[in-house]
C-alpha cells in the first residue's frame, strides 16, 4: 500500500517535497561531510595504528589500542580527573543556576529585568576571554580576590597552582556560563500553574515546602534537560584549563582530563589510531551515563501530559 | 518499536558507509599529487594559438610558516613581498606561500602530511619545532653539491648543528640565536654592585671567578622584599618579594639545566637518565625559587610583579638567562645591557638557538625545491632576517644586523656578547631529538610545572620518577 501512496503524491507535493530537499541539503550535506563520514573514519581508525605522521604506513591492529586502553596509566588518571572535577562541577552547575531562579522568581524582588540580563550577560562572553579574567581574578599573589582575602587577613590559596585548589577555581570560572541554564530553569518556574501555588497556600504550605513539592516536580524536565547537557559537556571538558594552565595537565596533572589526553593523543602525539580508540570509548561512556539517566527519569522526573 | 526502527536505521546507515570508506585508512597516499594540480596553470590556449609552442607548466613549490616565527602582521607581509619576487623572476618555479597561526600550525601540518598533501618547505622552525617531525626532512648533503651551493660564509660549527646522528644534513643555518645574560642596569646601579663581566673568561668585578655561584651570591642582593630587605637578609619576607635577582627565561627544564653544561635525559643505548651536571642544576634553580628565593617560583613569574610572564620586561628582575630573540619582547625596560655567561664546574654553556627552512623529503620536487631554499637562504634573507628579529647566519650579515637593533636600543648594547657566545653553544643541543619526542617533552614540562609552583618537593625522588616515566615513554616506541 505504501508505495502505491506514494505515486499518489500530486506534482505540486512532489515539487514542495524536491524543494524541501534542497533547502535542508546543506545541512544534510553538512552532517554527513563534517559528522558523519568522520566518525565511521574515526571508528575505522581505531582498529589501526595510523600515526599522523606515516600516513602511507597504517596497518590494521584489531582490538590492539582497546587493550592498550585498559592498561594505560594516563587513561586511568585522565578519567579519574574527569569524574572528579564531575563530582564537583555538576552538583553546582545544577544548584547555582536553580538559586538564581529561584531567586529571579521571587514575587517581591526588585529590579528583575536588570538581575536577569546581568547573570545572563556573562553567558554571551567568549570562554577564551573570560579565561583571561578569571586567570587574573584568582592570581595567586595580585589576584582581587586573595587581595580581598588579604585584607580581611586570610591569606588567599594558590588557585591555579595547586593540584586541591584547582577544581574549586575551574568550577567558579565555569559558574559565569550558568546564564542559559539559569534562563531555561526560570522560564520553566514561570510555567508553572500559579493555582498550585494557590491551593498550596490556602493548605498552609510554606515556602520551602511549596519549592519542594510543586516547583521541583514541575521544573524537573528543565532539570533533567540541563543535567543531561552538563554532564555530556563536563566528560568532554578541557578548554577553560587547556587555555589556563596550558596543554600538559598542570599542576600536577590535576587538569589532564580525558577530553584532554585525547586530542593530545591523536594530534600532539600523532597517534591517531589509538586517539580515535579514545574517542570512541568515551563516546559509549556518555551514551551508558545519558542511558542510565533517561532510564531513571521515569522515578524522578515528571511529565504532566504523561497522566492520563 | 519506533526506537527500535531509529536505532536499526542508524546502523545501516553506518554500515553503508562502513562499506564504502572500508579501505580509506591504509590507502597509500600520492604526496603530492594535489601539489601537482596545483601547479597546472589556467588553460593557455587562447593565450598561445601557436600549436608548435608548448607551454611550460610551472613547478609549484609550497611554502608552510607557522611552527616558529612568521605570522605577524608586518611578517606575512614581508614573506609575500619576497615570494612574488621570486615569481615575478621564475617562469620555470612559483612559490606558493601557506602561513598558518602557531598555535595550530603543529596540527595542521600533521593533517596536511596524514591527507597526503604536504608542503615543500617549512620555516623558519627551530630545533625543538624540528624534532616532532622526526624522519621527515630531507638529507640537502647531494643537493648542496649538485647545486654549487656555497657554505664558506656560515659558521663550521652552526652547520654542525644541523647534522644527525647518521651523518644527514638536515638543514642550512639560516638564523641564530646566542643565550646570555641580560641586566638591569638600575638595579645594579641601585644596589651598588658592579655589572657583570661581558667578556667570556673574565672575572667579576670583585676577582672572583665568574660561576654560577657568583651569579647565586649577587643574585640574592639583587631579591628584595617590600620593606627593603635582601635575600640574604635574616628579616627577609619571601611572601612580600618585590625585586628578584635572577631567572633562566622562558625556557623548559632542559633549556634551564644546561646552564649547568649540556646534557640529555637520553643516553647512548636510548634510554632514559638524568646527567649528574642537569641533577645539581634542578637542585639548584629549585633551592633559588624556594628557600634562597632568588628565582622566581610559579606564581612569582604570573604575577603582575614579573608582567605576568615576561619578567626582565618587567623592570623587577635583575638578571635574565635569555636568547637573542628576546629583545623582541624589551619594550618597558630601558637601561639593559646583556653578560657572558658565567661557568659551572670550568665549562661555560650558553644555549643556542637556530631557526631555519627545512625541506620535507615527501616532496617531488627536491631540486626546485632547493633552489627556492636557497632565495630563501640568500637573496631573501636580509628582508626576512629583519622582520624575524634573528642573527643572521652568514656571518657577511652580521654586522648590518646589530646596527639595526643598536637604531632599536640607543642606550648601548655591547653585541660582542652575543658574537662570542656562539662559542660556547650546547652540544648536544638542549633541544634534541628524544624518542617518542612530543609524548616525552610533555612530560619533562609536567616536571618543570611541579618543581616551579610546589614547596617542600624531594627532587631527587621526582627525579627518578622523571627517568622512570621517561623510560616508559620510550619504551612505547621501540
Amino acid at each position: 500500500m505504501e508505495p502505491s501512496k506514494r505515486h499518489k503524491l500530486s506534482a505540486s507535493a512532489r515539487r514542495e517535497a524536491r524543494w524541501g530537499l534542497l533547502f535542508l541539503s546543506p545541512w544534510l550535506i553538512g552532517f554527513l561531510v563534517f559528522t558523519l563520514v568522520p566518525m565511521v573514519a574515526s571508528l575505522l581508525f581505531s582498529f589501526t595504528d595510523f600515526n599522523l605522521l606515516r600516513p602511507d604506513e597504517v596497518h590494521f591492529v584489531g582490538l590492539k589500542n582497546y587493550r592498550h586502553l585498559l592498561h594505560d596509566p594516563l587513561v586511568e588518571q585522565s578519567m579519574l580527573v574527569t569524574l572528579r572535577f564531575i563530582l564537583i562541577s555538576v552538583p553546582v552547575g545544577m544548584l547555582f543556576p536553580l538559586l538564581l531562579a529561584t531567586l529571579l522568581n521571587a514575587k517581591r524582588l526588585k529590579g528583575k529585568p536588570f538581575l536577569r540580563t546581568l547573570f545572563y550577560m556573562p553567558y554571551i562572553v567568549p570562554m577564551i576571554s573570560a579565561a583571561y579574567i578569571w586567570r587574573g581574578f584568582l592570581g595567586t599573589t595580585d589576584g582581587w580576590l586573595n587581595k580581598g582575602l588579604a585584607v580581611l587577613g586570610i591569606k588567599g590559596p594558590d588557585w591555579w597552582n595547586s593540584p586541591r585548589w584547582i577544581y574549586p577555581a575551574l568550577v567558579l570560572a565555569g559558574l559565569w556560563g550558568v546564564g542559559n541554564a539559569m534562563l531555561t530553569m526560570l522560564a520553566s518556574m514561570q510555567g508553572v500553574p500559579t493555582e498550585l501555588y494557590e491551593a498550596a497556600k490556602v493548605d498552609g504550605a510554606t515556602p520551602i515546602h511549596t519549592f519542594r513539592h510543586i516547583t521541583l516536580p514541575m521544573i524537573s524536565p528543565v532539570l533533567f534537560y540541563n543535567l543531561v547537557l552538563i554532564l555530556i559537556g563536563t566528560f568532554q571538558y578541557f578548554l577553560l584549563p587547556w587555555v589556563i594552565k596550558g596543554p600538559n595537565g598542570d599542576p600536577g596533572g590535576a587538569t589532564m582530563f580525558y577530553n584532554l589526553y585525547l586530542f593530545k593523543t591523536a594530534f600532539p602525539y600523532s597517534d591517531m589510531g589509538y586517539g580515535a580508540t579514545l574517542a570512541w570509548v568515551l563516546f559509549f561512556i556518555i551514551l551508558l551515563v545519558t542511558l542510565f539517566l533517561f532510564g531513571t527519569a521515569k522515578y524522578w522526573v515528571y511529565y504532566p501530559s504523561e497522566e492520563v | 518499536m519506533r526506537k527500535w526502527m531509529v536505532f536499526l536505521s542508524v546502523l545501516l546507515v553506518l554500515s553503508f558507509f562502513l562499506s564504502a570508506c572500508g579501505s580509506a585508512p591504509t590507502a597509500t597516499p600520492a604526496p603530492t599529487e594535489e601539489a601537482t594540480e596545483v601547479s597546472t596553470p589556467e588553460p593557455t590556449e587562447e593565450a598561445t594559438p601557436e600549436p608548435t609552442e608548448e607551454a611550460v607548466e610551472p613547478v609549484v613549490i609550497r611554502w608552510f610558516v607557522g611552527l616558529g616565527t612568521g605570522g605577524n602582521p608586518e611578517q606575512i607581509e614581508a614573506q609575500q613581498n619576497v615570494v612574488d619576487r621570486f615569481n615575478a623572476e621564475h617562469e620555470d618555479i612559483q612559490i606558493e606561500l601557506e602561513i598558518v597561526q602557531n598555535d595550530v600550525a603543529y596540527d595542521t601540518l600533521k593533517t596536511e602530511i596524514a591527507s597526503g598533501n604536504p608542503p615543500d618547505i617549512v620555516g623558519p622552525v627551530g630545533m625543538r619545532g624540528a624534532n616532532e617531525f622526526e624522519g621527515m626532512w630531507l638529507d640537502l648533503s647531494d643537493l648542496i653539491e649538485s647545486h654549487n651551493y656555497d657554505m664558506s660564509d656560515y659558521d663550521p660549527a652552526t652547520v654542525e648543528f644541523y647534522r644527525d646522528n647518521d651523518g644527514a644534513l638536515l638543514g642550512i643555518p639560516f638564523a641564530v640565536y646566542p643565550s646570555f645574560i641580560y641586566y638591569n642596569r638600575d638595579l645594579f646601579d641601585e644596589a651598588g654592585l658592579p655589572y657583570p663581566p661581558h667578556k667570556y673568561g673574565e672575572p667579576y668585578a670583585d676577582g672572583d671567578p665568574w660561576t654560577v655561584e657568583k651569579l647565586e651570591e649577587i643574585a640574592m642582593k639583587l631579591t628584595v622584599d617590600a620593606n627593603g630587605n635582601d635575600a640574604t637578609s635574616p628579616d627577609f619576607d619571601p611572601e612580600n618579594i618585590v625585586q628578584f635577582g635572577y631567572l633562566t627565561q622562558w625556557t623548559d627544564p632542559r633549556g634551564q639545566a644546561t646552564l649547568f653544561g649540556p646534557g640529555s635525559f637520553v643516553d647512548e643505548n636510548g634510554n632514559a637518565q638524568i646527567p649528574e651536571n642537569w641533577r645539581a642544576a634542578f637542585h639548584w634553580y629549585y633551592d633559588g625559587m624556594w628557600s634562597k628565593w632568588f628565582i622566581p617560583n610559579g606564581p612569582y613569574q604570573g604575577s603582575d610583579l614579573l608582567a605576568a610572564g615576561n619578567p626582565f620586561n618587567s623592570g623587577n628582575l635583575a638578571m635574565a638567562h635569555c636568547h637573542l630573540w628576546y629583545t623582541c619582547c624589551l619594550g618597558d625596560v630601558e637601561n639593559w645591557d646583556i653578560a657572558a655567561t658565567p661557568s659551572y664546574n670550568g665549562q661555560i654553556t650558553s644555549k643556542l638557538h637556530a631557526d631555519t627552512f627545512r625541506i620535507l623529503n615527501t616532496t617531488e620536487h627536491p631540486d626546485e625545491a632547493f633552489t627556492v631554499l636557497a632565495y630563501l637562504l640568500d637573496d631573501a634573507a636580509p628582508d626576512l632576517l629583519l622582520v624575524y628579529g634573528a642573527m643572521p647566519a652568514h656571518k657577511s650579515l652580521q654586522a648590518a644586523f646589530f646596527e639595526g637593533l643598536d637604531e632599536k636600543y640607543p642606550q648601548g648594547v655591547d653585541w660582542q656578547v652575543a658574537i662570542d657566545s656562539l662559542s660556547y653553544a650546547d652540544h648536544p643541543s638542549h633541544e634534541s631529538w628524544m624518542p617518542n619526542f612530543a609524548k616525552a617533552d610533555d612530560r619533562i614540562k609536567a616536571f618543570q610545572s611541579l618543581y616551579e609552583n610546589t614547596p617542600d618537593l624531594d627532587i631527587d625522588a621526582e627525579l627518578d620518577k622523571l627517568r622512570d616515566d621517561l623510560q616508559a615513554i620510550f619504551d612505547e616506541v621501540k
